[in-house]
């Protein structure tokens, strides 16, 4: 396509008049009664847009929401982290697309219904014969000429890429991996916490690649707490200890499940552990009582996951019964042990002579996915879709599923119907 | 630290998004900053027809399945925000000389604090829902002699 080149170079300051307009739509043999009154003449951008400060960004439904009720979103990332775009409950990758038609950027332009004074005409059929009927019938109707009027436009910007987005899952492993840095283990032990690795809450939350919500969530999943004004989580032998003295009081009380109280609870402990983390704890591990009114109930799988990781230190392995032997005995009386609440701290191995569980915790797994189907085909040779999902789920996004991830990066064999996944080679 | 994408000013007027399939070229070199691209008409079928030079497109109006944004970057003045910022820059520069497992963590974070140092923000300047789309080959208008080059 190209563009009329006009008379010679006094080209300069080239304004459309209602004349030329005129002249053209004679030319080009349209029938000016077909119109509708108004033209608006295109004009390339002026020189002072810096164009290069103007992006297009494409929109979900959500995201527009958003925009329109004038929320605020985030781009996040660090120098070597692909950058995310954050609404405040989702997060987006962020890709550019690049494009070879022309995308023309122009403000305050009428579309057609704005541009005439009476309602549309109903689409043609696309049958000629019709149409053709049509026009002759509205040539009769719009005997009246109507004065043509003429607004100029000027295009912002002509685009050839834009920026698409991607829902994905929040990425707060760094958050754990900050978090991990410096793990809380009693007031005695701090003075080995190096001070300048302790972070606020609005400092995680700019550096970690979730949105607002998300971070929330990610704060419950890792078990973090403010202490002092900073973010932390427990060193778990330090968890451990607190949890069970807390859960002792259950029996000491003879509270049921359901019946715990939470400023007992915390009177309790005093001078045992600090306050701020006894509360914070209580507050992770707890959920409202749904029987009695201001009391509280631990949460089965959060306790039985302290205890378990407590029995399963990394590298150890044991047999399968007598796992859940001591693991049931450390409960508190009334809750079950169950092998779900083991997802991702653990593996039942069902391939040597006597079946056992052993330790194999997610977060201590390569980032890297080809790496990590290593280190988990080396654990253990075969695997269920389900043992995996633990180990992979992180990879996942809407449109990537566990076993699609699986077809590409293992193998899988069907053993007395029970399908395995193997390594690939 | 996040760039932000500020919302407030959004939705004012409709920009539309005309597209075109190819690209505007002119033969010269010259500089085509507020030059006249070509006249837009609707007919009042709502079609709508552009004219550049001697060619005519027939196109359609269209609503986009996903509406874009239109971000213009601004720098805001350097804040208080900015300080906190040299701070913690500040501090992470010397952590960077702990030991090298934290490394890896850390560098990401002490990159995200270098990189904002200039603080860029962005504005929605308004939001496209629709478009005009003009997928079919320009006709050529013969009639006009004189004025085509």
């Amino acid at each position: 396509m190209e563009s009329m080149e006009i008379d010679e170079n006094d080209s300069q300051s080239y304004m459309r008049t209602p004349e030329d307009v005129k002249a053209i739509v004679k030319h080009a043999k349209l029938d000016e009664r077909q119109l509708t009154q108004l033209t608006q003449a295109l004009y390339y951008p002026s020189a002072d847009v810096a164009s290069e400060n103007l992006r297009l960004l494409e929109l979900d439904t959500h995201m527009l929401e958003q925009i329109r009720d004038g929320q605020t979103l985030h781009f996040k990332g660090g120098l070597n982290e692909k950058v995310v775009l954050c609404t405040d409950e989702r997060t987006y990758d962020v890709k550019g697309a690049e494009i070879s038609n022309s995308l023309l950027l122009v403000p305050d332009l009428k579309f057609a219904a704005a541009t005439s004074t009476s309602p549309l005409k109903s689409p043609r059929t696309g049958n000629a014969n019709a149409s053709l009927e049509r026009s002759l019938n509205d040539s009769t109707e719009d005997e009246l000429e109507v004065p043509r009027t003429l607004e100029q436009r000027p295009v912002l910007k002509v685009f050839h890429e834009y920026f698409e987005c991607r829902e994905i899952k929040p990425r707060f492993r760094k958050l754990g991996e900050l978090l991990q840095l410096t793990r809380y283990s009693g007031p005695e032990n701090e003075y080995c916490i190096e001070r300048k690795l302790l972070f606020s809450l609005p400092q995680l939350l700019d550096t970690v690649q979730c949105s607002r919500a998300q971070f929330m969530e990610g704060l419950q999943l890792y078990r973090a707490m403010e202490l002092d004004g900073h973010i932390r989580v427990m060193e778990y032998e330090y968890e451990y200890r607190t949890i069970n003295l807390m859960l002792g009081l259950i029996s000491e009380n003879s509270w049921a499940l359901d019946e715990v109280e939470r400023e007992e609870t915390i009177s309790s402990l005093n001078g045992i552990a600090p306050e701020e983390v006894v509360s914070g704890l209580f507050d992770i591990y707890t959920v409202p009582s749904e029987r009695c009114p201001d009391k509280f109930q631990y949460q089965e799988s959060l306790v039985a996951r302290i205890v378990a990781q407590n029995i399963l230190q990394p590298g150890l392995r044991f047999r399968n019964e007598e796992f859940m032997r001591t693991w049931q005995e450390a409960l508190p009386e009334g809750m079950v042990c169950d092998l779900k609440y083991l997802r991702g701290l653990g593996i039942c191995d069902k391939e040597g002579a006597q079946p056992c569980i052993r330790s194999l915790a997610e977060e201590q797994l390569p980032t890297n996915i080809n790496d990590r189907m290593k280190s988990l085909f080396k654990a253990k040779q075969k695997w269920t879709l389900i043992e995996m999902e633990p180990y992979i789920e992180c990879f996942t996004t809407p449109t990537l599923s566990v076993s699609q991830l699986l077809a590409k990066h293992a193998r899988s064999l069907t053993e007395g119907g029970v399908r395995y996944y193997v390594s690939k080679h | 630290m996040p760039i932000l994408v500020k919302t407030q000013s959004s939705g004012k007027g409709d920009w539309a998004i005309i597209e075109l399939q190819g690209d505007l070229e002119v033969r010269s070199n010259q500089d085509m900053h507020n030059q006249f691209i070509g006249d837009l008409y609707y007919n009042k079928y709502g079609q709508p027809i552009l004219i550049i030079g001697h060619h005519i497109l027939q196109g359609r109006e269209q609503k986009l399945e996903k509406p874009f944004a239109v971000l213009e970057k601004s720098k805001t003045n350097e804040g208080e925000r900015l300080l906190d910022t040299s701070i913690a820059t500040q501090d992470m520069t010397q952590l960077n000389a702990t030991s090298g497992a934290e490394r890896t963590v850390l560098d990401h974070t002490i990159a995200q604090e270098h990189k904002t140092r200039q603080r860029t923000e962005y504005t929605v300047r308004a939001v496209c829902t629709k478009k005009l789309i003009f997928k079919s080959r320009p006709k050529p208008i013969i009639a006009n002699v004189a004025k085509t080059v």
